[in-house]
């Protein structure tokens, strides 16, 4: 197999042929799609297929950390963000017909044709006048990365140190989009201020409440936990449980009573002195009533 | 004394290609074949995923009601609107993802300055212990503001 | 010959007999890590563990992987079905890939083919798994999101926030190696070790990588996407049957790979551990030896993984979180400035002790600004109002409390009453706790 491959190697070889047949495809499928696609993340994923083909075609062209890093960079961290992002305005949410930016259109089409003729220019020129540069010498032995290193932190030492700048700039941008001042009042308590505010008493307990004690005796979640001396824990119901049940129930027994409130003059308005008998108390209840 | 590093820097990185790698022979191990067995293995590993998802629906009943395809909220009524929906999802996401994008480059910047570290000597040392502080004073500012704050 | 040399001239049956064993040994490893991790935390609990399938319940996790594809398979109706079909898929394909890169053993022969055992040596070896990983992600993210429902895109979003971040400390603590071995290529870093391994010659990013490969995995005390109590099941909630068996395929898998990686990293990889090596002129060291040794120092470190599951209570978010970018990214940082210092000045000929010493009082003196930078806790402004736990509102048992006497078992008719269903008619209470529903 290696022989076929490198019998052919003399301009490009078969496989590279195949792998650019493939991957051009893909990548192409996977941009148009990120276009056509309804769905904002469905875009999203049409996106991270045209960035992973683009990697392994740098691996296909000799750039085996170069297609590595396209893969960490921009499949693992920069579509990791987009997807954040989108999640962040939510799937359903569809696109606003209205446009915010007055003359959105006629720039978007002249700065489209500008980037066009930039890309045609350039892959033109790539065409004809750059040299093709077979790696293969200066990769031997793994040497790609080490030449990489030599090559950065010496020849272009100037772009990559303008990197660190351009990365102060990405996180103090973040920084001001997103920050939200939680030490604000009115914000939400943190975790741990809730934690400590728990024990130090402001709430009623520090822990959760007890969970019903549906494997210890019964199989209903409105059978109460006991506590370890054999008392009814009557925290441990759902409320939510526990009051329909018992509503239900009671309003059974009226109405079989004949003891039925008719309608008075608030039916209609949702009573607020009444509460007490309904949902929230029950869980004295249980312990008065024994 | 910087300029004699850079100098140094500069020689040792115009060096051509050290004179033990040519071992390479004529008709050696092509680059691209190296790749061969990891795309079998993809295809394989595809195979089998692909294989094994599709598996279930085949041999597995089919006894579907209302409740059961329902969204899972502890067996009470989803809401109406799922978080999906029109709720939101904390900032601080978008915040951590960002960071995470500045530190990933700043770990692949770090990879060839370590692979080539002792080459560069000196030199190399400087440039990245100041691509570092760079880095680390916009993390030490996003500290600084709570942005590393989670609640 | 050199590894890739004799990689590059295996035969094409060769690398699918490589490439089957390797995609067997994800559901292998996982099947035995189930009935491992069982039967260990069980141990620990003083249970027996499951002991019905097979002799001492050893087959259990073979039932287990029957059971599961004859499992109804149940979409939410709120799903986004092409990506709730895509998202195990994507989540355990990458997995899988990882395995490609690792070192299991050294020059050994095939049905008489000379070959190295593993798939491929790639020159930027240690990025494939650092990849895959970062693709692995994907996969919660997107189960999360595509379940349509509450619970899954909290826990996916969680879980990718919690990976992505420990990836960082993961990847940084990798550069360490790097600087001592010159490459990225997984097995030269394995032959890097020949003269002393990683793991105690740069104790730091070790004890860095192993906490960030347990949180990289999303597993107890860092599994908070599963947190039961607050999630249900996290990201994979509304998965079931096989797809769901995919995600803990991939799980599983994934602890197998950083175990893996932490062995070829820090471990000496595939070499015999020292007083082995010692016999018979490292004949232990050759042949298929070494799979054996690879083996061992795995399920050590899978033993580790376990181990914690079974002693540490589950972190806070919060607190998860400022340990993966508070502590482990700036130590980890700092870790590499020092060792590449150390390596540089040591390599310099025309550099005198004196010039050392200058350049570290500057590079001490840096240190020290820095450390000035980093803001203080907040504590201090808050002291003014803060109420010691101890001694404030909340209910703390006093010094010399008498411990009341436990209540004597109560007869049976008492205990019947006791244990009455509490659900009682509403509305006989005269209750006087009106905010008794506070949480």
């Amino acid at each position: 197999m290696s022989a076929v491959l490198a019998a052919a190697a003399a301009e490009v070889s078969t496989g590279e042929a195949i792998a650019f047949w493939v991957l051009g495809p893909v990548a192409l499928a996977g941009a148009l799609g990120m276009i056509f696609a309804r769905n904002a993340v469905h875009s999203a994923l049409w996106l991270v297929l045209t960035m992973l083909s683009l990697g392994v075609m740098y691996m296909v062209q000799q750039a085996p950390f170069l297609g590595f890093v396209q893969i960490i960079v921009y499949t693992g961290a920069v579509m990791m963000l987009f997807l954040f992002v989108l999640m962040l305005v939510g799937r359903d949410s569809s696109d606003s017909v209205v446009e915010v930016l007055r003359g959105q259109r006629l720039w978007a089409t002249v700065l489209g044709i500008g980037i066009a003729g930039l890309i045609v220019g350039a892959v033109s020129r790539s065409l004809t006048d750059v040299p093709v540069e077979n790696l293969q010498q200066q990769n031997a032995g793994g040497a790609n990365v080490n030449n990489l290193g030599k090559s950065i932190f010496t020849e272009y030492l100037f772009p990559f140190e303008l990197t660190s700048a351009l990365l102060i700039t990405a996180a103090m941008g973040a920084m001001v989009l997103g920050y939200l001042n939680r030490h604000e009042k009115g914000m939400k308590r943190t975790q741990k201020e809730l934690v400590e505010a728990r024990f130090r008493g402001e709430y009623e307990r520090p822990s959760p409440l007890p969970g019903p004690g549906v494997f210890a005796t019964a199989n209903s979640v409105a059978t109460p936990a006991l506590l370890p001396d054999g008392s009814v824990a009557p925290e441990s119901l759902s409320r939510l449980i526990d009051s329909t049940a018992s509503e239900t129930f009671s309003d059974e027994i009226k109405s079989v009573a004949g003891t039925e409130p008719g309608p008075d003059a608030h039916a209609l308005t949702p009573s607020t002195k009444d509460t007490s008998t309904t949902d929230t108390k029950n869980t004295e209840d249980t312990e008065e009533t024994r | 004394m910087v300029s004699t590093l850079w100098s140094n820097a500069v020689a040792l990185a115009q060096q051509p290609p050290s004179p033990v790698q040519p071992i390479q022979p004529p008709s050696g191990p092509s680059e691209l074949g190296s790749y061969l067995p990891i795309v079998i293995l993809f295809v394989l590993a595809a195979a089998f995923a692909i294989f094994s998802v599709l598996l279930g629906p085949m041999v597995g009943p089919q006894r579907k009601n209302r409740a059961k395809t329902e969204a899972y909220e502890c067996g009470i009524e989803p809401s109406p609107q799922p978080v999906i929906g029109g709720g939101r999802v904390p900032v601080a996401y978008y915040l951590t993802a960002m960071l995470f994008i500045l530190f990933d480059i700043e770990m692949v910047f770090l990879y060839p300055f370590a692979v080539s570290a002792d080459a560069l000597g000196l030199f190399g040392l400087v440039e990245i212990f100041l691509f570092i502080a760079t880095v680390g004073f916009a993390y030490a500012y996003v500290w600084r503001r709570g942005g590393l704050d989670w609640n | 010959m050199t590894r890739a040399e004799l990689l590059a001239d295996d035969p094409l049956w060769l690398i699918l007999i490589k490439a089957v064993v390797l995609l067997l040994i994800g559901p292998l490893m996982t099947m035995f890590m189930v009935i491992f991790e069982r039967k260990v935390v069980a141990w620990m609990q003083h249970r027996p563990g499951p002991n019905r399938v097979g002799p001492w319940g050893l087959l259990q996790s073979i039932a287990d992987a029957i059971k599961l594809p004859f499992k109804e398979q149940i979409i939410p109706t709120t799903a986004d079905r092409k990506v709730y079909f895509l998202a195990p898929i994507v989540s355990v394909i990458p997995s899988f890939l990882a395995f490609s890169v690792i070192p299991f053993g050294p020059q050994v022969s095939i049905f008489g083919e000379q070959t190295v055992l593993q798939l491929v040596d790639l020159p930027v070896g240690a990025l494939v798994i650092l990849a895959c990983s970062s693709l692995g992600v994907y996969g919660i993210v997107l189960a999360g999101w595509a379940s349509g429902s509450a619970y899954p895109l909290l826990g996916g979003l969680r879980s990718a926030a919690q990976v992505i971040s420990y990836e960082i400390a993961m990847g940084l603590s990798i550069v360490g190696v790097i600087l001592y071995s010159h490459s990225l290529s997984t097995g030269d870093i394995v032959d890097a070790q020949r003269d002393g391994w990683y793991f105690y010659l740069l104790i730091p990013s070790f004890v860095i990588y192993l906490i960030s490969m347990v949180g990289e995995t999303n597993r107890a005390p860092f599994d908070l996407p599963e947190a039961e109590s607050e999630l249900v099941g996290g990201f994979h909630t509304e998965y079931s049957s096989m797809k769901f068996a995919m995600f803990f395929l991939a799980e599983y898998t994934n602890m197998v790979i950083v175990s893996m990686f932490a062995t070829t990293l820090f471990l000496g990889g595939y070499m015999a551990p020292w007083p082995i090596s010692l016999i018979g002129d490292n004949y232990l060291n050759t042949g298929w030896w070494p799979v054996l040794w690879f083996m061992g120092k795995t399920m050590l470190l899978l033993f580790v993984f376990v181990w914690l599951r079974g002693t540490l209570p589950r972190m806070r978010y919060d607190q998860f979180m400022r340990l993966g970018w508070k502590v482990l990214v700036p130590v980890s940082l700092v870790w590499i400035v020092v060792i590449a210092g150390i390596r540089a000045f040591r390599n310099e000929p025309n550099i005198s002790t004196s010039q050392i010493l200058v350049f570290g009082g500057v590079a001490l003196l840096v240190l020290i600004a820095v450390a000035m930078l980093i803001p203080d806790k907040r504590a201090r402004a808050e002291d003014e109002y803060l109420v010691p736990v101890t001694g404030g509102g909340h209910p703390v048992p006093p010094l010399d409390l008498e411990v009341p006497k436990p209540p004597k078992r109560r007869s049976l008719s008492e205990a019947k009453v006791a244990r009455k269903p509490a659900a009682v008619p509403a509305g006989q209470s005269t209750s006087d706790t009106p905010d008794k529903e506070s949480e």
